[in-house]
């Protein structure tokens, strides 16, 4: 059997996975705090057997996210906050491990928890932050909470506790299957003073619809050559089945 | 198939429920007291597809791997708690709560909802009773031949008659609750609110004090949807919908080429 047929098959094959990608980036085109993850094909080449070192598989991977600053829409809400520039919010994921994200869409829950809109408690100086029935929240640029408890005067604002803001290094950070992010070699970040909140804002998806979409497109009539390709395969195939026929 | 496809539909899915929280804010951009939604978006799961670090060689290792998400999710819609528009109308039993605070409607069933809507009228016995004819707790009950009904800001409420204008008739106080989490109500309709385990309990308090927003008089609470945004969010879900069903019809073509060509 000729290899050519394999090759464009994983050829395809990965295409399909890489289209998966950026779909997947497409979808997310309105998520808050989305952060589009590139995906990139890599050759490996095949040293396995007998003969001379000839062929090259592709492979797609995802090797990182794309940190670029979203949009920042204007929402008015006291509880939406937005990071100005590099940073990372941190919360406490599903699994119970420090995760950062970039969605600030927050909410106080019955309890008094800070919670991310999906749910996610918001880590502070201590753990998760808790609040006392307050009448107005004002979250400062570097994520210091200060609040008017219920009953009281505007000159009576309390510093409850700081929304811990991390920087780690982007080289260092990966997302992870809950779509949060963590560090690589699995220790938390510290915290950093610099990054800025914002807050009466979302940042928005950064992912762009333009290149997101050319991407697809590209990746498409790629795929159709690989299909030509094993179209070729299949002839070259049927040819020399023809000329060893007996007639 | 193609994953793609499964991808794109959780977009067109999540772009609809986005569209249908829009419609129904733009549908109640003239409801009394009505909150505006919003959907919030969350990305599903990702499918490690192959770990970083798998061994290319015996001593060497790719350095990334290969992570697919699945899509996207409307994770809740969320109510927006800031003040609509004070309307002024004159009329005497139109309120509006000028902060937080909610009115407490008696149900049917002897339950208690929430509401922001003042808008109140009398009914044949003389309680006041919201437009759906539900009586307004703690009931307030206007006797016959009251010329006018004051309701002050932290919630007495008087009657005058005829010739007493010296002596008013207290009629009752009304109080408002308030709770830790009002986004966390769940709307039924009719402009009303039941507590839920993710609002907390309702904290019953005189309107004026201790947080609690002051009574308007006179005044309604206009809806606080936002046209312009309303109208911006849904040229932004209309575009992103478009993108993600053309993803899906890439998707199909390429698997119609290949069943055709091979």
């Amino acid at each position: 059997m000729d290899k050519a047929l394999y090759i464009a098959m994983t050829g395809a094959r990965h295409n399909m996975l890489a289209q998966t990608n950026h779909s997947n980036n497409l979808a997310n085109i309105n998520t808050t705090g989305f952060r589009a993850d590139f995906a990139q094909a890599r050759s490996m080449p095949v040293y396995f057997g007998e003969g001379s070192p000839t062929r090259a598989y592709a492979l797609t991977e995802s090797p990182t996210s794309d940190f670029e600053q979203g949009p920042l829409n204007e929402t008015g809400r006291d509880l939406d906050v937005a990071i100005n520039g590099n940073g990372f919010i941190a919360v406490l994921g599903h699994d119970g491990t420090e995760a950062y994200t970039r969605a600030g869409n927050l909410v106080i829950d019955a309890n008094g928890f800070l919670r991310t809109g999906n749910g996610l408690p918001v880590l502070g100086n201590a753990g998760p932050i808790s609040l006392p029935p307050l009448e107005k929240l004002e979250v400062g640029a570097d994520g210091t909470l200060s609040a008017v408890a219920i009953g009281q005067g505007p000159e009576a604002m309390v510093e409850l506790d700081r929304i811990r803001l991390v920087n780690p290094d982007l080289q260092n950070i990966e997302k992870g299957q809950d779509g949060l992010f963590r560090q690589r070699d699995g220790l938390n970040a510290q915290p950093a003073a610099e990054v800025r909140l914002v807050s009466g804002l979302l940042e928005g998806s950064n992912v762009n619809a333009v290149s997101a979409f050319t991407e697809i497109l590209s990746l498409s009539r790629q795929y159709e050559m690989q299909v030509k390709l094993m179209k070729d395969a299949e002839q070259n195939s049927e040819a020399s089945s023809q000329l060893l026929r007996i007639s | 198939m193609h994953a793609a496809l499964y991808v794109s539909k959780t977009g067109l899915a999540a772009q609809d429920k986005q569209l249908t929280t829009i419609s129904n804010n733009l549908a109640n951009v003239g409801t009394v007291g009505f909150k505006r939604d919003r959907a919030i978006f969350e990305d599903l799961l990702y499918q490690v597809q192959r770990q970083p670090g798998a061994q290319t060689t015996q001593d060497t290792q790719l350095p990334s791997g290969l992570q697919l998400g699945a899509g996207v999710r409307v994770v809740a819609t969320q109510k927006q708690f800031t003040e609509g528009n004070l309307q002024i109308t004159e009329q005497s039993l139109d309120m509006a709560i000028d902060g937080r605070g909610f009115f407490q409607i008696l149900q049917p069933d002897g339950s208690v909802a929430y509401t922001r809507n003042g808008q109140f009228q009398r009914n044949s016995e003389g309680q006041l009773v919201n437009n759906e004819g539900l009586l307004v707790e703690p009931a307030i009950n206007i006797p016959e031949g009251a010329v006018r009904v004051t309701v002050s800001t932290d919630g007495v409420v008087n009657a005058f008659f005829k010739g007493e204008e010296a002596e008013p008739q207290q009629l009752g106080d009304l109080t408002l609750v308030d709770f830790i989490n009002p986004a966390g109500l769940q709307a039924v309709g009719g402009n009303l609110f039941l507590e839920t385990v993710a609002s907390g309990n309702p904290i019953q308090g005189a309107p004026n004090e201790n947080g609690m927003g002051k009574l308007v008089q006179g005044a309604l609470e206009g809806s606080n949807v936002d046209i312009v945004e309303e109208m911006v969010n849904m040229i932004t879900t209309q575009r992103a919908y478009e993108l993600n069903s053309k993803v899906v019809s890439t998707a199909d073509q390429m698997l119609q080429y290949i069943s055709q060509t091979l």
